[in-house]
């Protein structure tokens, strides 16, 4: 659009002609870790954002709880049906989705959110629009706060990731708490505590 | 035009939904508070926030110019729009050149500064409102008075009349339950209808071309994942040089506006989904010539947490309306006389300087100085009424001589003492229509001071 060229540069002008002194750029900065056990931590604040939380110590006690609470789930992180869905953009099918299983890359301590991309999920829209999001995380990769989130990230987006923490909420009405505004009503996050899921 | 004072006083005179709204801001506020004592480092925090910022507005055209240039590698497109109007009409053309006629929004507060609803409307084009707070008010036909939560203002039983009679809910039904269920359902058919999904954005990163969006409903990402073509409005403000720059932002943003920790969705977009089109519209609107003026440049750090409205005494008994610009409460009043200081010359002084804005702050914005300023500024246009002028200039002189100062004293607590008092509390005195004057002392404290310590000083003692 030859009309946006134009406004461009009229804004790059603007901006360049009230040229400001330079302000120099904080090295990135890494805040004091808080104390304490960076599983137990996160645990908490899961818990505080409405999400579950169990945990596990082994493969059979995965499986076995993934038989048991969660037959008929959509376990995304098995291949052959992460291959089905990559064509997949029926959204009324999509809106029937119960319970999906996903792999979390990591968790972050301070505010119990997991760190999801598009290698985790084989279509952007499936961990929102389904009633109930379980979540698959090593004990192992948790990391303290955002900081170090951000390093671990490195830069290395798909072209669509997502910090989420806890069920989709509201408080929009007189300020009363509401889980499942539009997102997943309920996230449930395994913890391994053995790194099985290789 | 009836200025703050009259509006507030409008929204006084409901005095339990006044008490209410003041409570549960503040309740908001003190949640604020154990989140950010939480925080080890939380004041270094809010300082490197503000350095990111100020050092952003230094170079904003070499990072807009970086910004764009990984987007576009990314696969985005990249629009400019130097006007609201600008911005109006590339939405207008994504739309008409798609055929698209269904559009789901999620919170914005640019495209509200820019009129886009009532734009498209009047083409004929069906924009919803997603975030159920805007969507409330958008079916009330009202706009937001809070920048984080846009209904704030209103009762659940005026909620559940409005969606019983647009949303065919159950009559009498108040349970916020039962209506968020509700707002869900209807919403759900939206997304899924929907061909265009527009957000407006949190941070966008230089360095690698990531917009940033961040919602506790998940509209965001429902509206952007389900409709074949998405579009992000950004203020040319919200460019940040880096990644790792996102920690201290999102570490302060929902700590800051609503005490939680993290929003239960932070959502980096990239690219566009496979088949779908990604735009971004980079808006001005004012903003780099705001970037020009140096008392006021700062306000430009804001990343919009509504943290200064929660803890504001005015705000919080006054309600958002009675700002009447988009962005109300203390932010709002130093940004909107950028856009028309004769319309919003009552804002800054819609306030008591307490100060409590700019410690709240995330990205320590001076707030109240900025206010300050600008109560100057708009007198020396004449922004004053001429009562008060009057009465500024008469006060100059009595302050500047001794002997009228002291004989004015006088005067004054004779009349309070002795006149009656319909001659006191009168039109005049704005100040007395809701308050008592305080008792007159039989003395001033010159008077007291000279009688009991005066040989007291022949003693050696001040």
């Amino acid at each position: 659009m030859r009309e946006t060229k134009m406004d461009r540069n009229k804004i790059l002008l603007n901006i360049q002609r009230s040229r400001i002194k330079p302000v120099n750029l904080p090295e990135p900065f890494c805040s004091a870790e808080k104390e304490g056990d960076k599983t137990i931590l996160f645990k908490e604040m899961l818990m505080q954002t409405g999400g579950d939380c169990i945990e596990v110590n082994s493969t059979e006690e995965l499986n076995s709880l993934l038989d048991n609470n969660f037959r008929g789930a959509t376990d995304l992180r098995r291949n052959e049906l992460f291959k089905n869905f990559l064509s997949y953009s029926n959204k009324d099918s999509l809106e029937r989705l119960k319970t999906v299983i996903l792999e979390g890359q990591f968790g972050v301590a301070e505010n119990g959110s997991i760190w999801i991309d598009d290698s985790n999920f084989p279509n952007r829209l499936i961990s929102f629009i389904c009633e109930e999001l379980v979540v698959c995380l090593d004990s192992k990769q948790i990391v303290s706060n955002m900081h170090e989130a951000y390093l671990r990230i490195d830069n290395a987006i798909s072209g669509f990731g997502v910090f989420i923490s806890g069920p989709s909420k509201t408080s929009d009405i007189e300020q009363h708490l509401v889980y499942g505004a539009h997102g997943a009503k309920k996230l449930v996050v395994i913890i391994s505590h053995q790194s099985i899921l290789e | 035009m009836t200025n703050h004072a009259h509006r507030a006083a409008r929204f006084l005179k409901n005095e339990e939904r006044a008490a209410w709204h003041d409570k549960t801001l503040w309740m908001v506020r003190k949640k604020r508070d154990l989140m950010a004592l939480d925080v080890p480092d939380w004041e270094e925090l809010r300082e490197q926030a503000s350095q990111i910022k100020r050092h952003s507005l230094s170079k904003l055209d070499d990072y807009l110019v970086q910004f764009e240039e990984h987007a576009i590698n990314n696969g985005a497109q990249v629009h400019w729009a130097s006007t609201a109007g600008k911005l109006n009409e590339i939405v207008y053309q994504i739309i008409k050149e798609n055929n698209a006629s269904r559009i789901v929004k999620s919170k914005s507060m640019l495209t509200e500064e820019c009129g886009l609803n009532p734009f498209l409307e009047k083409r004929g084009i069906e924009i919803i409102d997603t975030d159920l707070g805007e969507r409330i008010i958008q079916l009330k036909r009202e706009p937001p008075s809070h920048i984080v939560m846009p209904a704030i203002h209103i009762k659940k039983e005026e909620i559940s009349e409005l969606f019983h009679r647009e949303l065919n809910s159950e009559e009498g039904n108040t349970d916020p339950t039962y209506l968020a269920a509700t707002a869900r359902l209807h919403l759900r058919q939206k997304f899924i209808e929907a061909e265009v999904a527009i957000t407006g954005v949190n941070f966008a990163v230089a360095e690698n071309g990531a917009v940033v969006v961040c919602t506790n409903e998940g509209n965001a990402d429902m509206g952007v994942h389900a409709a074949p073509i998405q579009i992000h409005c950004m203020g040319i403000e919200k460019v940040i040089p880096r990644l790792s720059d996102l920690a201290v932002f999102t570490r302060l943003l929902a700590r800051s506006a609503t005490g939680q920790p993290i929003t239960t969705y932070t959502s980096h977009y990239l690219n566009p989904k496979p088949g779908g089109q990604m735009h971004i519209i980079i808006v001005d609107n004012g903003r780099s010539e705001l970037i020009g003026k140096e008392d006021y440049r700062d306000s430009l750090k804001c990343i919009r947490c509504g943290a200064c409205m929660n803890t504001c005494p005015v705000y919080r008994r006054s309600g958002g309306h009675s700002y009447h610009y988009v962005i109300p409460g203390p932010i709002g009043s130093i940004l909107a006389p950028h856009s028309n200081s004769k319309e919003y010359e009552d804002l800054p002084f819609a306030s008591s300087l307490c100060g409590s804005c700019s410690d709240v702050c995330p990205v320590k914005i001076d707030i109240h100085g900025q206010l300050y300023r600008w109560r100057q500024d708009l007198s020396q246009q004449g922004a004053r009424s001429p009562i008060k002028k009057g009465i500024m200039k008469v006060s100059g002189k009595i302050l500047a001589s001794d002997k009228m100062y002291d004989w004015s004293g006088k005067v004054a607590r004779w009349c309070i003492k002795y006149l009656p008092r319909v001659l006191i509390y009168n039109r005049l005195n704005t100040w007395g229509r809701e308050r008592e004057l305080p008792e007159v002392p039989r003395e001033s404290f010159k008077e007291w001071y000279n009688k009991n310590f005066r040989e007291g000083d022949k003693n050696g003692q001040k």
